[in-house]
């Protein structure tokens, strides 16, 4: 149940719906720029002593050396330069395309009284403004919306669009001689098509760019001597031996305080890749953990699969959200609630 | 019998903290179902960060 407000709803009011939903459309163009970020990073990649890559090649490696039938790696589908596309690139345009054109569609010939499309865009973005407007301010959510329900929309449909059969275990690979069907390959190399966010580059290029936009927030909203004042200083500090005291444990705090911020693009990017990487693990397990009983056994996971992709892209954008209010959102004066900062202090 | 045991106590204690945010969150919401959307909010950031410590285990082992 929703606290009732009535300036909350006086916001969401019949003329201000029609620019939300001209909205999805610039937050569907920051999606195709979400979906360009990875070929970048992966070309960055391609440079030999790379962390992010050593580490998902070891995951993969001591997956592959524990069982046979794993996803696969991305494989490359084609090279522009020094960019490489592989097929996790691939998928995400895909979805890209497909919120391009929906937003086209749902937004091409706007009513007063919404119906169809129109109506399912409205009821999806403004079922977001209102849940980022009780995180992040009044004020906030307005420069911030945009980049936060991008996110949980182009997720959330990465994660189901990878959860597809097919998607994943159509490709190349080594033939199956034993098998009686065409075309059957033993051991999958080469997918056409594989889960977006089943690829480290991908939920590393989001977390990253998260973290750039809400450096840029932060010193909008701060600038960068209310920063180091955030960090570093605990408020009064009282007088004389004890002020000295209390500076010096305020700046051990604060050093905490950035290790923990430096931090959150890792455990953001690990956490969607982990989820996702691992959920496709347990699919393909399953198909082969007991071979009659291959079309039954995945059943359960595929409903536990469509949970996981819209948990993990709530919790996506629900931390970057608290993230960005953390930082920006405790000088706003009339949203009510005291963020104190507190209790978030060593979250990461 | 081989493995990595750490990755598995990882696993248990953050399995444990993910259940008891969740038993707390359905008290909560028993107790206040005004509530709901808030505490709804805060289960899901606080399960995540309990459930992090996995992914650390697994990415930062050996």
């Amino acid at each position: 149940m929703r606290r009732f407000r009535p300036d909350a709803k006086a916001q969401v009011s019949l003329r201000a719906v029609s620019s939300e939903v001209k909205n999805v459309f610039k937050a569907i163009l920051a999606a195709a720029l979400l979906a360009l970020l990875p070929a970048v990073l992966s070309a960055a990649e391609a440079l030999p002593g790379s962390a992010a890559k050593a580490v998902e090649h070891g995951a993969k490696d001591a997956h592959a050396a524990a069982a046979h039938h794993g996803l696969p790696a991305a494989a490359p589908v084609f090279n522009l330069g020094p960019l490489q596309f592989t097929s996790s690139t691939v998928i995400t345009w895909i979805v890209a395309l497909g919120l391009i054109i929906f937003a086209q569609m749902a937004t091409r010939n706007i009513q007063m009284v919404p119906s169809g499309l129109q109506n399912f865009a409205e009821w999806l973005v403004e079922g977001m403004y209102d849940f980022f407007t009780e995180i992040l301010g009044k004020e906030l959510v307005k420069k911030t919306f945009w980049f936060f329900c991008t996110l949980f929309i182009f997720i959330l449909f990465t994660n189901w669009i990878g959860l597809i059969p097919g998607v994943g275990s159509i490709g190349w690979g080594e033939p199956d001689k034993s098998s009686s069907l065409p075309f059957a390959v033993g051991h999958l190399s080469q997918p056409i098509l594989r889960g977006g966010n089943a690829d480290l580059n991908m939920t590393l290029a989001m977390s990253l760019t998260f973290f750039f936009l809400w450096t840029v927030w932060s010193l909008q909203a701060l600038g960068p001597g209310g920063i180091a004042k955030h960090l570093f200083s605990g408020g009064d500090n009282g007088k004389g031996f004890m002020a000295i005291f209390m500076m010096g444990i305020f700046f051990f705090v604060g050093i905490i305080e950035v290790i923990s911020i430096a931090f959150r693009p890792v455990s953001l990017s690990f956490r969607l890749y982990g989820n996702i990487f691992a959920g496709e693990n347990i699919l393909e397990s399953m198909m082969v953990l007991i071979p009659w009983l291959g079309w039954l056994l995945p059943l359960p996971f595929y409903f536990l699969e469509l949970l996981v992709g819209l948990v993990q892209a709530l919790v996506f954008a629900l931390l970057t959200s608290v993230f960005t209010a953390l930082m920006c959102a405790h000088h706003d004066e009339g949203h009510g609630e005291d963020h104190g900062h507190g209790e978030h202090k060593h979250a990461h | 019998m081989t493995g990595s045991l750490h990755i598995g106590l990882a696993a248990l204690g953050s399995a444990i903290g993910v259940g008891i945010i969740g038993m707390k969150a359905a008290e909560a919401t028993g107790r206040n179902p005004g509530a709901a959307g808030a505490i709804r909010n805060q289960a899901i950031i606080f399960a995540a960060l309990a459930e992090g410590v996995v992914f650390f285990a697994i990415f930062l082992a050996k």
